[in-house]
């Protein structure tokens, strides 16, 4: 697909003014966008940030949780100055555990038949739909993937949540899980090749210390930059990035 | 014989930041409290300018307890590189400690975000203690691309670099590539006070 200047109001800016500048601008709205990383590289701060910022500019979004309970995240995310708690009791940042809403709707919480993945993409339609929310996060789709149990299966179930969503100028982001130090995208080789973009949080090590690195890989129908930058994670500003030194180690 | 070098080294320094951008201070280990006390003497006879001091020589306990007269001053912020790294835990207002020296980039960082903090009408300083420091954490060619960008971003906002370098054997050829990245060099030697 060509890259094409967007207009402002076709960009989803994540309100992280150096990767918002990355991006030229802003996700192009609509787009699944896999954020890559292993554990620990920040995956989750950078979703919540873009979620939170979101809300700040008055748009309402949601987050799916898969990996750990929402006592846990919140309390995570309250060390950071970013998060504000009102964002969360007036609704415009909303956290679901899907978990719960699997076993409400009595779903295998192991393993999902065909039925069962067709009832959860339409509870999270539903949801997106009645919260009336622009952007969208499933933390992580390598989890809610294992559940589903052919490459058809995970296919389907991504191309279908991204094409409702988009419908709906909603913009998502899917956290993947991959291990340390592997150039992978996701665990089952599918989501990279549904998603319109990829953002990949690495490290390189220097002198033994670990540097965290961000990259933004494809942004599909935006004229994005490639290069490799180092990111920051502080509870101050959240996360932050710099221009890579890049001289031989 | 102290307060001699103190006022001698205070003067030069003055005198170097009214005309240049950066100044690259190159000094025998032997005059360098006296400089540090010099920078600090500055920093707290001049409350309205905003001073960053990164610091990769002294952890900031260290400093305050040297210099108790610059906790809590308003016009200074500290970047502390080896604290953390020697296992010492804790936060503090006027200190950012960063994990470890190698983390170049968040230094850079944290020097432009604090800048952004202060006055704008405020003269701006920043502080590198010490690039001969800077070179033995990490290896030369990365510390001449990190200084290259802080000088080239520190230009562009109207933010007086003062780097410092302490000589010392088997760094002078690195060193000299790096001092001279500034606009003004002073080589400071005890007959030259």
């Amino acid at each position: 697909m060509p890259e094409v200047e967007l207009e402002k109001e076709e960009l989803c800016k994540t309100g992280i003014e150096q990767l918002d500048e990355l991006l030229n601008g802003g996700i192009p709205t609509g787009s699944t966008v896999l954020t890559v990383g292993s554990s620990g590289s920040g995956k989750t701060t950078l979703c919540m940030q873009y979620l939170i910022n979101g809300a700040k500019m008055g748009e309402r979004g949601v987050f799916f949780t898969i990996t750990e309970p929402l006592f846990k995240l919140t309390k995570n995310m309250e060390a950071f100055s970013f998060y504000d708690k009102k964002l969360i009791e007036s609704g415009m940042v909303n956290l679901i555990d899907l978990r719960i809403i699997s076993e409400r709707l009595g779903l295998d919480t192991e393993k999902y038949t065909v039925e069962d993945a067709s009832a959860l993409l339409d509870i999270l339609r539903d949801i997106a739909d009645e919260l009336n929310v622009k952007r969208l996060v499933i933390d992580s789709i390598t989890a809610l993937c294992y559940r589903l149990q052919t490459p058809e299966m995970i296919r389907d179930f991504i191309f279908k949540l991204g094409s409702s969503l988009a419908a709906m100028k909603c913009t998502t982001l899917l956290t993947s899980e991959v291990p340390p130090r592997k150039f992978q995208y996701s665990q089952y080789g599918i989501e990279e090749f549904i998603s319109d973009g990829i953002i990949f949080l690495g490290d390189i090590e220097r002198k033994g210390d670990l540097i965290r690195t961000f990259q933004i890989v494809k942004m599909r129908g935006s004229a994005h930059s490639r290069v490799k930058s180092a990111m920051s994670i502080s509870s101050k500003n959240g996360i932050e990035l710099a221009q890579l030194l890049k001289s031989r180690e | 014989m102290a307060n001699v070098l103190i006022d001698g080294l205070k003067e030069r320094i003055s005198n170097a930041v009214k005309i240049n951008q950066s100044i690259g201070i190159l000094l025998p280990g032997n005059n360098y409290s006296e400089l540090v006390q010099a920078l600090f003497e500055r920093i707290r006879d001049n409350p309205d300018e905003a001073w960053v001091y990164l610091t990769v020589t002294k952890p900031y306990d260290n400093l305050m307890k040297s210099f108790p007269y610059l906790q809590n001053s308003k016009n200074v912020k500290f970047i502390d590189c080896i604290s953390r790294a020697a296992g010492i835990s804790r936060s503090d207002q006027d200190c950012i400690f960063v994990e470890s020296p190698t983390m170049l980039e968040k230094m850079g960082l944290e020097i432009m975000n604090l800048f952004k903090e202060a006055d704008e009408n405020a003269k701006k300083y920043l502080v590198i203690d010490s690039l001969s420091n800077l070179i033995i954490y990490n290896d030369p060619e990365i510390v001449t691309e990190f200084f290259y960008q802080i000088i080239n971003r520190t230009r562009a906002r109207d933010i007086h670099t003062i780097s410092l370098a302490i000589e010392e054997e088997g760094l002078s050829q690195y060193l000299n590539r790096l001092i001279y990245l500034n606009d003004k060099i002073l080589k400071v030697r005890d007959s030259f006070i």
